[in-house]
């Protein structure tokens, strides 16, 4: 695969779990192989933007928020950080 | 294909499965260059074909091994996973266009490979019999690897699959 296709990160295994669902469940509910699940979240596969959309509105949240081209700081970190500043 | 068997080549490591496809690749060729040898030496002619049959059987093989790994991914008619129809999703569609690609660069290859050889061969002042036996040799090579290349270029480039949770 080209080098850009290691370059998504993304939340799928943090949220998956904390909604306890295993990877066949959540292929089920997406239409795709459960296979598939595992190499999105091991950052082994991109999906496409159809799909990464799909998954955004099954877990409810902006698609910002399980995929991102930065590593991923842990959720608790991203919960309790200080508002900038500027916001105050 | 047993249940047991079926699942243990659809999660071959990677690392395996180049092995395997290492093999099926160079098995025809050597057991074709091993009967070109011993073809004009005093060996016994049934000698020679169980030789030439022992040396194909790894081809054979690996060939099995790895259209089965492809699991019906290559042509999309009867993908399997875990013994059970599925539909190709994205990434099996994207796979199989990558397969394709490698594939016919891999052809490409051999195939200028094997005019150049034969090029320098002939320029070199030697001359090439081009009888019955040496057409349908490379015919087999034709019939045999082209319809193959494609799941072994899968099973080559797959990365291990992921643990079942």
């Amino acid at each position: 695969m080209p080098d850009s296709q290691h370059s998504v990160h993304n939340r799928l295994a943090v949220l998956r779990t904390e909604r306890g669902l295993s990877r066949r469940q959540l292929a089920d509910k997406l239409g795709i192989n459960y296979q598939t699940i595992g190499y999105i979240e091991r950052g082994d596969y991109n999906p496409s933007l159809e799909l990464a959309l799909t998954i955004a509105e099954l877990f409810r949240l902006p698609i910002e928020a399980i995929f991102s081209l930065k590593p991923m700081t842990p959720l608790s970190e991203e919960i309790f950080r200080e508002p900038p500043e500027a916001t105050r | 294909m047993n249940t047991t068997l079926s699942r243990e080549i659809e999660y071959l490591p990677q690392s395996r499965r180049r092995l395997l496809v290492a093999v099926a690749l160079a098995g025809y060729p050597v057991a074709v260059a091993a009967l070109a040898g011993l073809k004009h030496t005093s060996v016994n002619r049934w000698l020679i074909l169980a030789v030439f049959l022992l040396l194909l059987m790894p081809t054979l093989v690996t060939l099995a091994v790895g259209y089965r790994y492809a699991r019906g991914r290559i042509d999309g008619r009867c993908a399997r996973l875990d013994g059970r129809r599925v539909r190709l999703d994205e990434r099996d569609l994207a796979l199989r266009q990558q397969a394709y690609a490698l594939s016919h660069r891999v052809l490409t290859v051999i195939l200028i490979a094997a005019t150049a050889i034969t090029e320098i061969y002939l320029t070199s002042g030697n001359t090439l019999q081009l009888d019955a036996n040496t057409f349908w040799l490379a015919a087999m090579w034709v019939i045999v690897y082209l319809p193959a290349l494609p799941s072994l270029m899968l099973a080559w480039i797959e990365t291990d699959q992921p643990a079942d949770a």
